[in-house]
């Protein structure tokens, strides 16, 4: 006969969620290891995005301006790049960026733990599932900052409009969900494999894909042209609506199997 | 009933002579007061019977040990001996739950009901050289991060007392990454402590710890050992004077 109930039943993860992200963020703000790798990684990303597309942005500017382009570019050149530089690929570059700035700080949450050894008294005084919430509470509040400070920034460098506001946050919420959960989990999984960053990278790369194609199935959506307006926001619900389902099946699936990456 | 149990009967040892141990949450003192009151048999009570059946356990092809098996009961301290690399840690790690053996199982057996992995920890205190507190945490942020995670409520006062206990009192506002190996050693036992856990398992219990934290180490087990309430530890170590503090549980062979 098993004891059914404990210590670390569902009356209490919530609690110690609760404590390990409180934990986490107090320990954080102290080291500012986490914080330092993700803005560092996502500003200087600003940075490059900025000098690489300002050729762009003066052909936008011109062509905004109905100046004659021809002028300054070939037909040809301007022609093959403006279809690249949509709204749409806009967003999709702002998402790249936040995922690699998500993946160089992330990580951190799990790797350090194990590396620092302080996992042994983690398992010692805790469940998996009160783990495994207050690791993606941190993550997600820590992704939500990143996007906070950085998204206005590359909307100013690039131009990028938000077109529909109230669908455009909850792509982002919807999206820093997704992002957040996967690198949770994936994090957890290369900690256990001691492998760290490239490990991550590997392991992360087939859900990430996922994650971005139905971001960007999304992103096209709200920036679509459509003159259906009734089919465009079905569209928009369906495209939303699928990353919001990815993000909580992540969220689930995690749940369930954290369980097994934590104990062995 | 899974393994033969011996069972030994606890001494009637009066508490007073460990203040070392005075670090209860308030449901265990609310138990020890009607415990004291006559009102006994509560569950903090219950005698604890731990088997390891058959256990083995290997690293890649080398096997650590082979069908081990054992009993302690309430009341008793189990002492593993094994030179270095036979597996004294490893085993405590199976014991605690912490690693699945490769075949065999240790079972936590109390009043006829074997614990599940979580109850089991949750009754264990343990000092071992891989498990480290948060060097960016101050020691009293660890104790009163790991009490929440116990549903201990630390208050400054139960700080205060749980770091003099350990030799620590005035350092708990320091970073754990500025403290030194003996002062780190020393929080881990007030980690260990922490909630009165029933199952104390002590790896190289008095590693980087001078005289004054050696006799620490001995006051502690000695206060664990005279508790009445179904505590029990296993010791892992080769010192011939920790070895004298309980009976010899386990000497293990260096594997192949």
């Amino acid at each position: 006969m098993k004891a059914s109930t404990g210590p670390n039943d569902a009356s209490n993860w919530m609690a110690q969620a609760r404590c390990l992200f409180l934990k986490d963020l107090r320990a954080e703000l102290r080291t500012r290891v986490a914080i330092n790798s993700v803005g560092l990684f996502a500003f200087s990303s600003l940075l490059l995005v900025a000098l690489a597309t300002r050729g762009l942005r003066e052909v936008m500017t011109l062509r905004m301006l109905d100046l004659p382009i021809d002028i300054i570019r070939p037909a040809d050149v301007t022609a093959a790049m403006f279809p690249a530089w949509s709204a749409a690929s806009k967003m999709g570059l702002l998402w790249t960026l936040l995922c690699f700035a998500a993946f160089a700080g992330l990580a951190h949450s799990f790797v350090h733990e194990e590396e620092a050894g302080t996992v042994t008294a983690l398992r010692l005084s805790m469940s998996p599932a009160g783990v495994y919430t207050g690791k993606l509470a941190f993550n997600l509040t820590l992704l939500f900052a990143v996007a906070l400070l950085v998204t206005p920034f590359y909307m100013g460098l690039t131009g990028m409009q938000a077109g529909n506001w109230p669908v455009f946050l909850t792509l982002m919420l919807a999206g820093c969900i997704g992002l957040g959960s996967t690198a949770t989990i994936v994090a957890a999984l290369a900690a256990k494999a001691r492998g760290s960053g490239a490990l991550f990278g590997a392991i992360g790369l087939p859900i990430i894909t996922v994650f971005l194609m139905l971001l960007l199935n999304a992103a096209n959506t709200l920036y679509s042209d459509s003159t259906d307006a009734a089919a465009h926001t079905i569209k928009t619900v369906q495209d939303v609506g699928g990353l919001i389902s990815f993000g909580i099946l992540l969220i689930s699936v995690s749940a369930f199997t954290f369980r097994f990456v934590w104990e062995e | 009933m899974r393994c033969g149990i011996i069972e030994i009967e606890n001494l009637s040892v009066t508490k007073t002579v460990c203040g070392v141990l005075k670090q209860v949450n308030q449901e265990e003192s609310d138990t020890e007061k009607a415990a004291q009151d006559g009102l006994s048999a509560s569950s903090s009570t219950r005698r604890i019977h731990v088997c390891l059946n058959h256990v083995s356990h290997r690293f890649g092809g080398r096997t650590v040990f082979d069908n081990l098996s054992a009993s302690i009961s309430s009341g008793q301290t189990g002492i593993i001996t094994g030179s270095n690399g036979s597996g004294k840690s490893t085993l405590l790690r199976i014991i605690a739950g912490l690693l699945e053996a490769d075949s065999g199982d240790v079972t936590f057996e109390t009043d006829g009901s074997y614990l599940d992995t979580q109850m089991r920890r949750h009754m264990i205190g343990m000092v071992a050289p891989d498990l480290t507190l948060y060097k960016e945490l101050t020691g009293a942020e660890n104790l009163t991060f790991f009490a929440s995670l116990k549903g201990i409520k630390a208050d400054r006062a139960m700080l205060v007392e749980a770091l003099t206990e350990v030799g620590l009192r005035g350092r708990g506002r320091d970073l754990v990454g500025g403290y030194s190996s003996g002062m780190r050693q020393r929080l881990k036992y007030a980690f260990a402590l922490l909630g009165r856990p029933k199952v104390l398992l002590l790896d190289e219990p008095t590693a980087n710890l001078d005289s004054d934290g050696m006799a620490m180490v001995e006051r502690i087990v000695r206060c664990h050992q005279a508790r009445t309430d179904g505590a029990l530890a296993i010791v892992a170590t080769n010192e011939p004077r920790e070895t004298s503090w309980g009976e010899p549980l386990i000497h293990l062979e260096r594997g192949e």
